[in-house]
């Protein structure tokens, strides 16, 4: 009837962060694969269940659910703010892929993925045909970021933020955070990718991408990272004209990092920053993942696409003519998103909206 | 056991039974590999865990009944389950068998505005339906601080109280009618949509808390009242409990009948505080949550009085929340209060005792003096306004003889609690968890009669053995 004190552990998880969870189960609700499968398995109750019978022995390495529910987790982390007890969900399940996703185990694309940013130089040579910021300033002030997937998806975003804070300096030589790594069950390579950037890029790091700086920060403290809307509140931005179109104010929606929201609770500073050049319009779920999740549109495109399709449906309802997004990933998957259903609305990220309308 | 106990169900998940799960809900519907069985073997109760054999996902009356009149005839054990998020392991299936997960069947039928209704099935959240009802200006009062997870059908099954039991009662005063699929697999609807109707044995009430023993709850017709166009809250700290309590007595017996009185003692305070972070007094020995809805006037009239209350009973601070926002968040905190105290150690076990209203204060007394003697770190909260406590052990089963202790802890608690009059359990249920105790509560006649009355509902015992009834 009862178990007794649980058998054995296998030291795959750390104790303290296994032992939190007391299954009451607030985090149903927050989970976007349980609202797609209504399915406890694919809940974060749900799978700390199985990453306890992981960890117990109960289940072994190759189960199928466990595989499975691994790779069908968003990591999104949106159980993190609601959970009262503080499970650090996010934590768990790096070190549930690092175990998990070895050898056979690992989904095939994950490795050509992070390969491609281990080395700084790789980074740097495709970089070289994209027009990314490069300013070198005479002074150690703070750094921006490039972020990898960023400088090559979307370069025009450090533009933006070059032209509206002159001061930061931005260094090519940068390499990986390794925030793609550690999502993806490697976490030891994850955590010295930042080190390294952090060697990289002394004193402040300011970045545009919410799961890197989340990551960043998990790894080199809070106090080390920025996020672009948390450091333009701070130090300020140039004079703003508010944006119009067909002659009145730009309606504007906001759609959240879920690291950034999730794991470092910043979410007012991009909202406030729109409101100041255009009308702020709240999705109803802009706090929820759009699917993107990383490397998840591209590892699970089918059940990146069933999260983001209500996502899309609610920006079409809610008559705006940008999201603004704070993080490429999310850039990707919305911009892919919004075209493909031939939607008007165009996605720009924060430093873009907020170059746009910048006078003079 | 006597000779009405039913028979026990001790047929076999084989793979023909499978095969024909398969057949009546999709193979999409049935799972019965290790890893998908691992999730079901728990709800929210600590240390009861059991695995079922296959969870199967209805998602129609038809595929209930066809799925229970299978388990009949095979004789399996079945198991209803909503959200699981109850807290007496009502849902853990203790002799394997078949998980039935109704959250499949989530959609509201309707809501009527004229007869102050709503229809729902099983699946829906209490927050969703609330949500639902709120839209077209009325109130559904069930309450339970699991009320964005729980759904209906659990509600109704084991009749969840909450935050606004004194004013408003609880599950039961508000479920005008159900429909249930019998263990045979014949559909009953019981009540309906009438606020009087005696016609028959009241089969509603008795099947509401019955814990998925008796039926399978498919469909409900809830009673929903006009929204209360303001409400507010406040909060007053006292040096102790006992102070907390004569406030309590003041406030009922000076005329005043508030929506919410809840109370955490220091311990919960910290914890609490720790997640929500609303500044509240962590030096207080106890926390009184007081609150109510209405009319703005009477709404702030009855919290001025309140307050006045707390003061005359030797309150250390009384702050009445300025806004709407201000009093929505402190319900929050109060509501997270068990998850948040397990910040404190890795397994919380919480209880619900019940006492007569003027008898918290004792009761409160009682269980620190049974903490101290067995050596457990308690923290106590819950419904003033009800005089149900829930006196949480915070443990560490790695240490030693924990788990016995804490046994020993709720064993005497809830003799205590039986010599104030009151009961063991006021809104979580008796499931697996207090099933050792009922008879204490109850007495021999009465458990006979629920035997008898369990196997007349279900002749194979296939609902829920090993729970209420068995």
């Amino acid at each position: 009837m009862t178990t007794p004190t649980p058998p054995e552990r296998r030291g795959i998880f750390t104790p303290e962060l296994l032992d939190r969870c007391i299954s009451c189960g607030f985090c149903l609700p927050a989970c976007p694969t349980y609202a797609v499968t209504r399915d406890e398995a694919s809940s974060p109750r749900g799978r700390i269940s199985l990453m306890r019978a992981l960890e117990t022995g109960q289940l072994s390495d190759g189960d199928p659910t466990l595989t499975e529910q691994a790779s069908f987790c968003l990591g999104c982390r949106a159980c993190e703010p609601v959970c009262p007890a503080g499970v650090r969900y996010g934590a768990l399940l790096e070190e549930w892929r690092d175990h998990q996703w070895t050898g056979q185990r690992t989904p095939w694309l994950v490795r050509p993925l992070t390969w491609a940013v281990n080395r700084r130089w790789r980074i740097r040579l495709a970089g070289l045909t994209r027009r990314h910021a490069r300013a070198r300033t005479d002074h150690a002030g703070p750094h921006l970021m490039l972020g990898c997937v960023e400088r090559l998806l979307f370069p025009g975003v450090s533009r933006a933020v070059a032209r509206l804070r002159p001061e930061l300096d931005i260094p090519t030589g940068q390499g990986c955070c390794g925030a793609l790594h550690a999502h993806n069950g490697q976490l030891d390579r994850g955590r010295r990718l930042a080190r390294e950037l952090g060697d990289q890029l002394p004193g402040t790091i300011v970045t545009t991408a919410g799961g890197c700086a989340a990551h960043l920060s998990d790894v080199l403290g809070r106090d080390r990272v920025v996020e672009l809307s948390e450091y333009l509140t701070r130090v300020g931005v140039p004079p703003l004209t508010p944006l119009t179109v067909d002659g009145r104010r730009a309606r504007v929606a906001v759609q959240d990092s879920c690291h950034l929201r999730n794991g470092m609770g910043v979410f007012r500073e991009p909202r406030d920053l729109v409101s100041r050049v255009a009308d702020l319009v709240e999705l109803p779920h802009a706090s929820t993942c759009c699917g993107a999740a990383g490397s998840y549109s591209v590892l699970r495109p089918r059940d990146s696409r069933r999260v983001l399709d209500p996502k899309l449906a609610e920006i079409d309802q809610a008559g705006v003519d940008f999201v603004v997004v704070v993080n490429p990933g999310c850039q990707r998957q919305l911009a892919t998103g919004l075209r493909r259903s031939g939607s008007p609305v165009r996605v720009l990220h924060l430093a873009e909206l907020l170059d746009r309308a910048t006078t003079g | 056991m006597t000779d009405t106990a039913p028979a026990p169900a001790d047929g076999v998940v084989d793979d023909r039974l499978l095969a024909e799960l398969t057949g009546i809900v999709g193979a999409a519907h049935v799972r019965y590999a290790d890893g998908e069985l691992v999730p079901f073997a728990h709800d929210a109760t600590p240390l009861f865990h059991h695995r079922p054999d296959v969870v199967v996902f209805p998602e129609s009356t038809e595929q209930v009944a066809a799925v229970l009149r299978l388990a009949t005839e095979r004789r399996v054990p079945v198991v209803p389950r909503g959200a699981g998020s109850n807290l007496c392991a009502a849902t853990v299936p203790l002799r394997g068998g078949i998980v039935l997960v109704l959250t499949r069947m989530d959609r509201i039928l309707e809501i009527s505005a004229e007869e102050l209704l709503a229809v729902a099935q099983p699946g829906v959240t209490n927050s969703a339906l609330a949500t639902a009802a709120a839209s077209h200006g009325l109130l559904f009062a069930p309450d339970p601080g699991s009320r964005t997870v729980a759904t209906v059908g659990g509600n109704v099954a084991t009749c969840a109280g909450g935050l606004r039991g004194l004013k408003y009662g609880v599950t039961r005063n508000y479920v005008l009618g159900l429909e249930v699929v019998l263990a045979t697999g014949e559909v009953i609807r019981t009540g309906g949509r009438l606020w009087k109707d005696v016609a028959g044995y009241d089969l509603t009430r008795l099947l509401t808390g019955s814990e998925g023993t008796l039926g399978v709850i498919t469909e409900v017709t809830m009673a929903l009242l006009p929204m209360p166009p303001a409400s507010g809250a406040g909060v007053a700290y006292f040096p102790s409990l006992a102070d907390a309590g004569r406030a309590v007595t003041g406030i009922v017996t000076g005329g005043l009948l508030p929506a919410t009185l809840e109370f955490l003692d220091q311990k919960c305070i910290g914890a609490v505080e720790d997640y929500a972070r609303l500044g509240l007094r962590r030096d207080a020995g106890a926390l009184l949550l007081f609150g109510d809805d209405g009319p703005d006037d009477v709404v702030r009239r009855n919290l001025a009085r309140m307050a006045e209350r707390c003061t005359d009973s030797g309150a250390l601070d009384v702050v009445v929340a300025g806004e709407v926002t201000q009093a929505e968040a402190l319900f929050e905190a109060r509501r997270c209060s068990l998850p948040a105290l397990s910040r404190l150690a890795p397994v919380t076990v919480l209880e619900d005792v019940c006492v007569p209203r003027p008898r918290i204060a004792q009761m409160v007394d009682q269980i620190d003096r049974i903490a101290d003697q067995h050596g457990v770190l308690v923290c106590t909260f819950g419904h003033a306004g009800d005089g149900n406590l829930h006196p949480t052990a915070c443990i560490d089963l790695a240490d030693g003889d924990a788990e016995a202790r804490v046994g020993r802890f709720f064993d005497e608690v809830f003799r205590s609690a039986l010599a104030l009059g009151g009961t063991i359990t006021g809104e979580h249920g008796v499931g697996a968890a207090k099933l050792p105790h009922l008879q204490a509560r109850l007495g021999r006649a009465q458990m006979d009669l629920l035997r008898r009355l369990k196997t007349a509902f279900d002749p194979a015992g296939i609902l829920n053995p090993g729970k209420v009834g068995s």
